[in-house]
């Protein structure tokens, strides 16, 4: 399987503290991946450094293809038309699908000849994303997409998003602090806390490698054989695990599956914890 | 790129054009009135120095002086506008927007992108200046108007200067909207820098060459007055030059409201003792010189400028 992204060791340090540490992760082609973190974990740093904007301060990042973005608020030119942003695209890149990029406007019902700052804002992420989109790339980079828009530009968005990679051999990289924007539509999962990479990996792999445990408030300190505490707490009696590894077999721990929601706090919330699977690396 | 560079700026560079339009339009128009007038009321033998020629040469310095107040603090004025509206904003914008993360991130190189950007605009600015400087240069002759070195108002609208200007002061905008990230915090300072580098200037414009020495006997009034007279001091008979008026030598009563009697009176007094005059001003022949040295300064400062925005902008830093 080949690699859309991949970094070794990054890290970019800002006058004040370092923005990411030590950050590898590989994101295999053809899969449309989320980086979750909370804000300010590095996630715009990491994306920006992904395609040319940042140069790490150490570390590699390669992308074997042509890569497109959308930054955060997805910017347009507010006194351009969308025939002139599309302009904009067929003039500043050698691979560029005017075709395309009308198509799906005009599909969109957006009129070419409006002012971008007087569509609404699921229109005006449409025109940025068709920007990127008509550029062909390997890799699609999305920073925020979804932030400022209301529930059903929201869901649009995603939906014609699916579509296109449905059509296309794309991979698409996502981040988001909401979790549960990307639960139907990602299928890998990066979290990013404090700028580090916690989280690497297969999102059915990870769901299938977690477990939720709850038991006597006594044995909080005394985890199952085999596995590894992601997270640990006790309300009263009952003591509970989020722990990652084999099934567990001793009857005082009652066991049930992980959701992504779930799996994504117990990381977030144990900035200690990380499921790096070298995973990532194998299947890289 | 060019397209990118036309559509993003266009509004500046229409508006430049118009004003510059208007102003060789009224430019025009004035001295063709000018023309009109002389053929119609010119004695025989005028323009000329000659006594009946005075009225002449009074109309015309009235109607010379009515365009000129009007585009009098050009000087500043324009690159300030320059500055704040072709340069700031060119880098300014695009942080303020976030459109730099739209456009750094296209098959075109950001090392690309800024060049093209500074080397069409730029040559756009100087070319304005140049057109600006030549209307006055073919407007100023109609009025008999001869200050084009001695006035530094008039020295900064004519040869290389207002290219020079311009120049720096694009170039200086776009370093600031890089520093500052910011539209209008950019415009500011462009108008404080402008402000500063005029007076800099014209303080410093003094020494761009070694004053010439003229010792007067009988006035302390140059000549040729497009000069720029540099400094002045009394020469006492035995040749030396004094560093202060010397005192006790002639009655010297402060002049009362706008008179120069008491000085006039003074000043014969002093000729009349053997007292000499002597004055260090630089010649109109001098012009082209300052012209070079002027704008090869701010030439020079104009490639810093467009050094450190390229540097700050090729470090990636978003």
């Amino acid at each position: 399987m080949s690699v859309a992204l991949r970094t070794t060791g990054l890290g970019v340090r800002y006058r004040r503290a370092d923005a990411l540490r030590d950050c590898s992760l590989a994101v295999p082609a053809g899969r449309i991946a989320a980086l979750v973190g909370p804000n300010g974990a590095g996630k715009t740093t990491l994306l920006h450094v992904a395609v040319g904007l940042l140069t790490p301060t150490s570390g590699e990042v390669s992308v074997p293809g042509r890569v497109a973005f959308m930054a955060q608020d997805k910017p347009l030119y507010d006194t351009f038309t969308v025939a002139e942003m599309l302009a904009f695209g067929r003039r500043l890149n050698r691979v560029w699908d005017q075709e395309y990029a009308t198509a799906r406007l005009t599909g969109l019902g957006i009129p070419l000849d409006r002012r971008t700052a007087r569509l609404s804002g699921g229109q005006q992420a449409q025109v940025a994303l068709t920007v990127a989109l008509a550029r062909r790339p390997d890799l699609l980079v999305l920073d925020e997409p979804l932030a400022n828009l209301d529930p059903l530009a929201r869901h649009d968005v995603m939906r014609s998003l699916m579509v296109e990679v449905a059509e296309q051999p794309l991979t698409v990289l996502i981040s988001s602090h909401v979790v549960a924007d990307l639960r139907d539509t990602c299928d890998w999962l990066i979290v990013l806390g404090g700028g580090r990479v916690q989280v690497s990996g297969d999102v059915d792999d990870l769901l299938a490698e977690h477990l939720a445990l709850t038991g006597p408030a006594e044995l909080v300190d005394t985890p199952p054989a085999g596995t590894r505490v992601v997270e640990a707490s006790r309300t009263g009696r009952q003591a509970r695990l989020l722990v990652r590894g084999a099934p567990v077999l001793d009857p005082r721990w009652s066991a049930r599956p992980v959701d992504l929601e779930e799996l994504v706090m117990a990381y977030l919330r144990s900035p200690q914890a990380s499921a790096l699977p070298a995973l990532a690396a194998v299947r890289a | 790129m060019i397209w990118l560079t036309w559509r993003q700026h266009r509004a500046q560079i229409l508006a430049t054009a118009v004003l510059l339009t208007a102003l060789g339009l009224l430019l025009l128009g004035s001295a063709v009135e000018a023309k009109l007038y002389i053929a119609e009321h010119a004695p025989p033998g005028c323009p000329g120095s000659a006594p009946a020629c005075w009225d002449l040469a009074r109309a015309l310095a009235d109607r010379y002086d009515a365009v000129y107040t009007v585009f009098g603090w050009m000087p500043i004025v324009a690159p300030a506008l320059i500055g704040a509206f072709w340069g700031a904003p060119l880098l300014g914008r695009e942080y303020e927007r976030g459109t730099h993360k739209l456009a750094w991130t296209q098959s075109v190189s950001v090392r690309r992108w800024l060049a093209v950007k500074l080397a069409v605009l730029g040559a756009l600015v100087a070319a304005a200046g140049l057109t600006l400087a030549a209307m006055v240069s073919l407007w100023r002759p109609v009025f008999h108007q001869e200050d084009f070195f001695g006035n530094p108002g008039v020295f900064n609208m004519v040869g290389v200067a207002p290219a020079a200007w311009w120049l720096y002061a694009f170039m200086l905008g776009t370093a600031a909207g890089t520093l500052l990230r910011r539209t209008l915090p950019a415009m500011a300072l462009v108008v404080a820098v402008i402000t500063l580098t005029t007076l800099t200037l014209y303080k410093s414009s003094d020494h761009y060459a070694e004053p010439e020495r003229i010792v007067l006997s009988d006035t302390t009034v140059l000549s040729d007055a497009d000069s720029r007279r540099v400094s002045d001091a009394w020469v006492d008979p035995a040749g030396r030059e004094l560093a202060a008026p010397p005192s006790g030598v002639c009655p010297h009563p402060p002049d009362v409201g706008r008179g120069d009697r008491n000085q006039r009176a003074y000043e014969r007094c002093m000729f009349g003792k053997g007292y000499r005059f002597a004055v260090y001003f630089h010649p109109p022949s001098r012009f082209w010189r300052f012209q070079w040295t002027e704008a090869a300064l701010l030439t020079a400062a104009s490639v810093a400028f467009a050094g450190l925005a390229v540097r700050r902008t090729l470090r990636r830093g978003v």
